[in-house]
């Protein structure tokens, strides 16, 4: 029996502890990894790093169909122009602008009008990154799930939206007071306000620049920007990398290193370079790409792939490699310079035929590449004194112009943008071996749109080939 | 090594939701969970494989609401119902034991063209193409090394099994026990892979009274081997040359002898390791106590804990002067992932028996069940080894630490009441709520009831004589499902690198969890019969079943421009309907010989009825093929589950592609372009991407014939699956590298059937090759890269498959011949398996793909994962 009774209390606990729940035994779905609710800080840190690594993941694109970069293989999808899915390119771009725009609100409900300025000029320049390679891209209808199909926004619009996001984020940023100091969560000033509202300038003079092509532009307003943008290389606007989260250049070099071919240097920039087109030799290339084991250096035809008597992969062509100032895994990642800035003000005042000043600008920007990669004085002072490259005011031509910023920029997808612009008319620029057969021997003008876009937002995609033209790059 | 199972098609729309069925050992459910990668496929194994077979007595698979309404959400999917061997009491002690062993290969390699070999532009250039070089039998002469290598032969080697279990169970007086110890290992078809199981189980009952007994097991296993990544081999297989022997792959000092650019596949299988290592206890407990005769309380606790644990390394530079390190790593890395997961299960309930009056019997059920599982995830990874060879993490330069954890919890209530009238008339009702903690507040409580009802006709009808047994069934239910854990919001999640220089860095999660999600609701409506006749020499089971799912809680990847790659949301409704007929005959049956056959026929269809509101299609999935061409998995209102979609030839209409035609229709004209750099070629249509076909089967057929002569018994398993159709991914990539055979018309001049853009006949003579064609004119990278590889409609196509899955020949000894060796039994078994194939399907096995058992996309079968074909002896003895 007392067995029998020490069974009944057995059951009756198992009973009561069954049917008793527990109110909260349920609440357990609040996610322990992920949270709902972050600081703007932990914002701003990633997006200002990302806005960099979209400017190189879209340089990776770009760098093909400028001629910075060659295959090294025949054929290669990039190099020849074919239709490349830049998937990945896209969804960072658009993440990142996702984010900011989160950014962006949280920082106006916390009353931090700093923030909301950066988000804006960070939110420019990725939103050009767009528009720049697909024109037409969606951007009212998109990053709060407003629907699931966002439609496009026509690219000339969008330049509006654009320069509007510049003159409001320049304003935001100099509001005096915040709730919000910013700091070293600001991977590309360190939260120097100062310098953002100058890039923001200096950006509004690169996109005026881009309407080369188009009644709307207007040097003058160029020059404008220019006056109140960087002063000198220390306000460049560029993310240094660190190990943990690695230089994308720094990346392919590693892969280059590891014989997973990648980032091999084209013919074009080296002849450009080692005195073959002009006849000048650039001390700059040291910094930019690697010699060959015989100590030259050594480009790939695009489209060719490698010369066969290019044996050893690592050590017979030039190819970005780490040690170099662009290519090393804690480069930094430029993404508006002070020599950039210079060139878009030679081109300005040559169109307005300020020889004088378009050719001191010409002069200091290729001075200040030089300076900003540490070329020694004697070296700089050599290149810039040759006849060929100080060749007089009288003498400044866009074609000059445009040959040194090829320079200066390179690696950027800004290049892209000065090529269409200028129907790369670069000295000794032709089409690529095995050009895509659908381009009829033309330089592609665009990206088509990522595959994402084709399957999930079918309905909306504009139905493009290469050789569409974006809105500035108009005949 | 992973099985995939799928009772009654698939209820979830979700290509990556489990569709599988619950396991329940002995009233417990267990973790059945695959955790592959997504991106970097090993193939892992179901938990399921943790099970040691030789331990299970009987597997029952319940279909259909109104039979797994009761176990609740979990089996929404069906259920595998397992009990396992027990000892009888007084039968004193028995002991068996037995070995087997098996060797296997691989079942069907693709077709490959063996005369032209490395290169470009149809010349031996050196370069990185694997087969779209010179004329082999003509370069052999000037360079004798330019030869054909069968290396997809020999990369694969042939596997096998061996397997060994002993069990020993018996029973005295008021208590029976049974153990087990089993050891398997496998030696995989890929080289390199292996996995092995080593097992051990005791259960056990005592029965303290006629009122009160317990009941206990517990099984130990340790599981795990070396996963050599299948696609990732099967795409090196493809870069590899056809004129480099892949045998030879290392060198003296541990480097890789490499192709032009191409990672070997041997050297990579060698030293690219990903090693899983499990250890797992599952164990229940189970009281009964019956105060009185027609009442019975029972208390379940089951607990299931499993650790895995699983390391992949990736090998740097061995610092080795002039090594070659193609398609390797270029720092090496190596991970670490941990899965904890416990599962944790306790279920009461009370049973009432009774006769109620002499003709009516009543079973009622009333429980309680609680669940919860908690899996705590980290992941470790390291880049860059300092010291080649030395795999650890203090050895890394760069070193990411991750680590997640995940909550679930259920509560259910459920009742059943079983009503018997004199033994031909039953009813059966069940009900059940669940509250779940996945769904959001005021949606987490659901409740599903079930009424099924059978009559056994022959009872009270007068019927023919040949007909000895008929029943008549019908049934409804509901079941409901939840949804995993932490899909109700939408999270930030921390940024690759950070905290990175002191600072915090977060994003927005890819997935968007929605606060408004609502349970999943399947619900089933079936009739069936079974009949006997002829002695019981034949019988016919059919059923008929609709099944509609409602709700379905999916994350349906949408636009990256919305801000998310994947949203979840509640979404429509699909619907399976469909008959199963089992016949059973014994055609002859004479005193020492016996004919069984059984022919097993299911035939399920399922349509999209809706989706959500001002959606018309998702895609669900996407596999890539090249320059764009990729196919996608859609869904769409109005239309079956598993359309493929893909790039087509341009098909020729008078006025142009009608507006909204989404079904290619291959037989119109293809247009034939007569300008421009493809002149003479047949053009991609760019307006849309056409359905080029579906992957869900037409019906699925099994038929087993079993021949028992004496101790001697014959059994064959014919399996067939009809009409579905693939996308050949694998495929794609081999036809851009010229391999398969078809390739060997590359340079012939054809050509094309179709019609210009203006509709007339197509006259133009093109040559098929690379480069400068015998007219003069360019083809650069010539017609199979440039026109063929990026037509989806040429690798999309019928999957259909009959193949003689199992024969085997077993002999149980005489019991005159054993009996003087001590033995109660003795039996030997020989099968072969997957030894016939018949399919259109060019690549491997069309039943292997390489996503995995854990995902639904078995339309998209990637980059290749053979399917072998293997033999197995095996001894069984009885002591």
């Amino acid at each position: 029996m007392f067995k029998n009774m020490k069974l009944r209390i057995f059951i009756l606990l198992i009973i009561t502890g069954v049917f008793t729940s527990c109110e909260n035994y349920l609440d357990v779905n609040t996610d322990p990894n992920n949270p709902t609710a972050v600081p703007v800080k932990g914002l701003m840190s990633v997006a200002s790093i990302r806005t960099a690594s979209n400017t190189a993941s879209m340089g990776y694109h770009t760098s093909y169909f400028v001629q910075y970069l060659a295959g090294p293989n025949a054929g290669g999808n990039t190099d020849t122009h074919q239709e490349i899915n830049a998937n990945t390119t896209w969804v960072n771009i658009y993440n990142v602008l996702s984010n900011l725009s989160d950014m962006e609100l949280m920082a106006e409900e916390q009353g931090a009008p700093n923030y909301v300025g950066a988000a804006k000029i960070m939110k420019a320049i990725n939103l050009a990154l767009l528009v720049d390679a697909w024109n037409s891209v969606p951007y009212s209808d998109a990053f709060f799930v407003q629907t699931l199909k966002p439609t496009y926004d026509d690219g000339q619009q969008l330049y509006t939206e654009i320069f509007t996001l510049l003159t409001d984020g320049i304003a935001n940023l100099q509001q005096t007071t915040t709730t919000l100091i910013m700091g070293e969560d600001d991977f590309v000033f360190g939260g120097n306000l100062s310098q953002w509202i100058k890039v923001g300038h200096a950006l509004r003079a690169r996109y005026l620049n881009h309407l080369s092509k188009t009644s709307s532009y207007d040097p003058n307003a160029v020059l404008a920007a220019i006056a109140n943008g960087l002063e000198s290389n220390a306000d460049d606007a560029k993310v240094t990398y660190t190990n943990e989260v690695r230089n994308p250049w720094g990346a392919v070099a590693i892969n280059q290193a590891g014989l997973v071919l990648d980032g091999w240097i084209s013919q074009q920039i080296v002849e450009a370079m080692d005195g073959t087109t002009f006849g000048v030799v650039d001390p700059r290339m040291e910094f930019m790409f690697s010699r060959t084991q015989h100590g030259t250096f050594r480009g790939t035809r695009n489209g060719a792939g490698r010369d066969p008597d290019v044996v050893d992969l690592r050590l017979d062509a030039s190819t970005l490699v780490e040690g170099t100032f662009y290519a090393d895994r804690t480069s930094p990642v430029l993404v508006m310079t002070f020599a950039e800035q210079k060139f878009i003000e030679a081109e300005a005042h040559l169109a307005l035929d300020n020889k004088f000043a378009a050719y001191t600008a010409y002069l200091a920007g290729i001075r200040a590449h030089m300076d900003m990669l540490a070329v020694s004085a004697a070296e700089r002072d050599a290149y810039i004194n040759n006849p060929a490259v100080s060749v007089g005011e009288e003498d400044i031509t866009l074609d000059l112009i445009m040959k040194e910023k090829y320079v200066a920029l390179y690696l950027s997808p800004e290049t892209w943008n000065d090529a269409r612009r200028y129907d790369f008319n670069y000295a000794d620029m032709t089409i690529p071996d095995q050009l895509n057969p659908d381009l009829n021997g033309q330089f592609s003008r665009r990206l088509q749109y990522p595959s994402s876009e084709f399957t999930t937002n079918s309905d909306n995609v504009p139905r493009v080939n290469l050789l569409d033209r974006i809105w500035w790059d108009q005949n | 090594m992973g099985a995939r199972i799928v009772v009654r098609g698939l209820t979830s729309l979700n290509p990556n939701a489990d569709n599988q069925p619950l396991f329940i050992i002995d009233g417990i459910p267990i973790d059945n969970s695959v955790n592959d990668n997504a991106s970097n496929q090993r193939g892992m194994s179901n938990r399921a494989a943790d099970i040691n077979p030789n331990d299970i007595e009987t597997i029952s698979i319940l279909k259909g609401a109104a039979a797994t309404g009761l176990y609740g959400v979990r089996a929404a999917n069906g259920a595998v119902v397992i009990t396992t061997k027990s000892g009888a009491s007084g039968s004193g002690l028995t002991i068996n034991a037995g070995t087997s062993f098996s060797a296997e290969e691989i079942n069907k390699l693709p077709e490959f063209q063996r005369n032209y070999g490395r290169g470009w532009y149809g010349i031996d250039d050196g370069g990185v193409y694997s087969a779209s070089g010179a004329l082999i039998e003509a370069q052999s002469v000037v360079d004798p090394s330019y030869i054909f290598y069968d290396n997809y032969k020999n990369f694969y080697r042939t596997g096998g099994m061996r397997d060994h279990f002993f069990n020993m169970s018996g029973g005295k007086d008021a208590f029976t026990f049974y153990t087990s110890v089993n050891h398997t290992k496998q030696e995989g078809i890929i080289p390199f892979s292996h996995w092995g199981r080593t097992s051990a189980r005791l259960r056990g009952t005592a029965k303290f009274s006629e009122k009160f007994d317990v009941e206990g097991s517990v099984n130990y296993s340790n599981s795990g081997g070396n996963r050599v990544p299948h696609t990732t081999m099967g795409e090196r297989l493809m870069y590899w040359s056809h004129t480099q022997d892949i045998r030879e792959y290392e060198n003296p000092d541990g480097t890789q002898i490499a192709g032009i650019l191409s990672a070997n596949p041997l050297y990579n299988a060698k030293y690219m390791t990903y090693v899983d290592d499990v250890d797992r206890t599952i164990s229940n407990l189970s009281f009964n106590y019956k105060p009185i005769d027609w009442l019975r309380f029972t208390y379940r606790f089951g607990h299931d804990f499993y650790v895995d644990k699983r390391e992949e390394i990736s090998p740097g530079p061995l610092g080795i002067a002039g090594e070659n390190r193609s398609g390797l790593s270029a720092l090496g890395f190596m991970e670490q992932r941990r899965f904890i997961n416990r599962v944790i299960n306790s279920n009461f309930f009370a049973t009432f028996d009774k006769e109620i009056t002499p003709d009516l019997r009543a079973t009622v059920r009333a429980g309680h069940e609680l669940f919860e599982t908690d899996l705590n995830y980290s992941y470790n990874f390291g880049e860059e080894f300092v010291t080649p060879g030395f795999y650890s993490f203090s050895n890394v330069t760069r070193h990411v630490i991750t680590e997640n954890t995940y909550r679930r919890r259920l509560i259910g209530a459920y009742g059943d009441a079983s009503l018997d009238y004199k033994g031909f008339l039953f009813l059966n009702l069940t009900a059940r709520n669940d509250w779940t903690s996945t769904l959001p507040k005021g949606n987490n409580s659901f409740f599903y009831p079930s009424a099924s009802m059978s009559f056994v006709f022959n009872e009270v009808l007068n019927l023919p004589n040949a007909l000895d047994y008929g029943k008549l069934r019908a049934a409804y239910g509901q079941v409901g499902k939840d949804t995993d854990p932490y899909r109700t919001a939408a999270t930030y999640t921390t940024a690759t690198g950070f905290p990175l220089n002191g600072q915090v860095g977060y994003v927005r999660s890819a997935s968007r969890g929605s606060n408004e999600l609502v349970p999943e609701m399947t619900t089933t409506l079936e009739f069936g019969t079974e009949l006997q006749f002829f002695k019981n020499r034949l019988g016919i089971d059919f059923t008929w079943y609709k099944a509609n799912s409602k709700d379905q809680i999916l994350s349906v990847p949408v636009s990256n421009t919305t801000g998310y790659s994947q949203v979840w949301i509640n979404a429509g409704e699909i619907e399976n309907k469909g008959i199963e007929l089992i016949l059973n005959g014994t055609p002859v049956k004479t005193n020492n010989f016996r004919w069984d056959a059984t022919v097993n026929f299911t035939r399920n269809r399922n349509m999209v009825v809706d989706i959500a509101d001002g959606v018309s299609d998702i895609t669900l999935l996407q596999q890539n093929g090249y320059v764009n061409s990729h196919v996608t998995m859609r869904i769409a209102k109005g239309r079956p589950y598993g359309d493929l979609y893909g790039t087509s030839y341009q098909r020729y209409y008078e006025g142009g592609q009608p507006e909204g035609l989404i079904y290619l229709d291959k037989d119109r004209p293809k247009v034939i372009a007569n300008s421009g750099g493809f002149a003479g070629f047949p053009l991609m249509n760019t307006t849309n991407q056409m359905v080029l076909g579906n992957g869900m089967p037409n019906w699925l057929a099994g038929i087993r014939n079993t021949f028992t002569y004496k101790g001697v018994s014959l059994s064959v398993l014919i399996d067939t699956r009809w009409k579905i159709d693939q996308f050949d991914q694998y495929g794609v990539w081999l036809a851009a590298f010229l391999k398969p055979d078809y390739t060997n018309d590359r340079n012939d001049v054809v050509i094309f059937d179709g019609v210009t853009p203006d509709g007339q006949p197509n006259d133009q003579q093109v040559w098929l090759g690379q480069g400068l064609g015998p007219d003069g004119r360019d083809y650069a990278a010539g017609y199979y890269r440039n026109i063929h590889r990026v037509m989806s409609e040429n690798f999309v196509y019928d999957a259909s498959y009959i193949k003689l899955r199992n024969a085997t020949l077993a002999y149980n000894l005489p019991t005159r011949w054993i009996t003087p060796l001590n033995l109660k039994g003795l039996s030997v078994s020989a099968s072969v398996n997957n030894v016939i194939l018949w399919t259109p399907w060019r690549n491997f096995d069309p039943e292997s793909y390489s996503t995995g058992a854990g995902s639904n996309a078995t339309a998209l079968t990637g980059m290749g994962y053979p399917g072998a074909r293997s033999m197995f002896f095996s001894l069984n003895l009885t002591l």
